[in-house]
């Protein structure tokens, strides 16, 4: 081995990663990429919001909707019930 | 302390691996492309992709086979992704910007700066002779090349690299 290749193998010698390589490789092989990890529970947890507002705003409409057939039906009972009572009482005058 | 995997050993643990070859891959990667940033990235997904098949490789010796060519692999498709590097014919790789001061102590840092200017192939058989240490036929094998062609990189590559230094005043030994 000649001069050269001795500095070749001295330049090209390894080299050690930044102290905590292990640690970064641990935190990325259970969340993904630096960062990835909020952000995807980030979105994860818009759309979990999303869905449940939607459905209370779907079950409040709902309920608005039964409360009206609800006093739709109570107001025409009332109607009846008037009219009956009327007859009633002219039938008996 | 985790056991030293050795060529006739059985696979060590996973942290185990990781401490033991995160310099031989970090290094292969810088080496490749010259940028410690990039290199950790490189040299994490390797790591990660011997997680996933760490369960196919069979003894110590097969890990490190499969590490080195997963590392090359991945520096080379880092480089084209990137576009960081683009390849040049070696005997048009410009002087090293040398200054007045530029000796012995820099010729460590002018001969890296050589080597990650080379073509892909070059710059592999170089890295993988004078960083690993490996011969000519393992290089070959490794690569999966002819062992006729790897001797050319070599033969080639050293003597431009003569050439270059001896323009700069840094070859006479």
């Amino acid at each position: 081995m000649d001069w050269l290749e001795a500095e070749l193998k001295r330049a090209l010698a390894r080299k050690d990663p930044e102290p905590g390589f292990g640690a970064r490789l641990s935190a990325r092989s259970r969340g993904g990429r630096p960062g990835t990890f909020s952000r995807r529970w980030l979105a994860a947890a818009a759309s979990v919001l999303v869905l449940a507002g939607s459905g209370a705003a779907y079950r409040h409409y709902e309920g608005v909707r039964a409360k009206d057939k609800v006093m739709l039906a109570v107001r025409l009972a009332g109607g009846k019930l008037n009219q009956v009572q009327n007859r009633v009482l002219g039938v008996a005058k | 302390m985790m056991p030293v995997a050795r060529a006739e050993q059985p696979v060590a643990d996973f942290d185990g691996l990781v401490r033991e070859h995160q310099a031989m891959v970090f290094s292969l990667a810088y080496h490749m492309l010259h940028d410690r940033a990039l290199a950790e990235e490189v040299a994490q997904e390797v790591f990660l992709s011997l997680h996933r098949n760490l369960a196919t490789l069979q003894s110590a010796a097969h890990v490190l086979f499969w590490l080195r060519q997963a590392a090359i692999r991945k520096a080379i498709d880092e480089t084209r992704r990137r576009r960081r590097r683009p390849q040049v014919e070696l005997e048009k790789v410009p002087e090293p910007a040398a200054g007045a001061a530029e000796r012995d102590p820099m010729l460590g840092e002018v001969l890296r700066r050589l080597i990650a200017v080379l073509p892909g192939d070059a710059r592999v058989v170089m890295v993988m002779r004078y960083q690993e240490d490996l011969d000519p036929s393992e290089i070959a094998e490794l690569l999966e090349m002819p062992l006729a062609t790897v001797k050319s990189h070599l033969h080639r590559s050293l003597a431009v690299l003569r050439e270059k230094l001896a323009r700069r005043g840094m070859g006479d030994r």
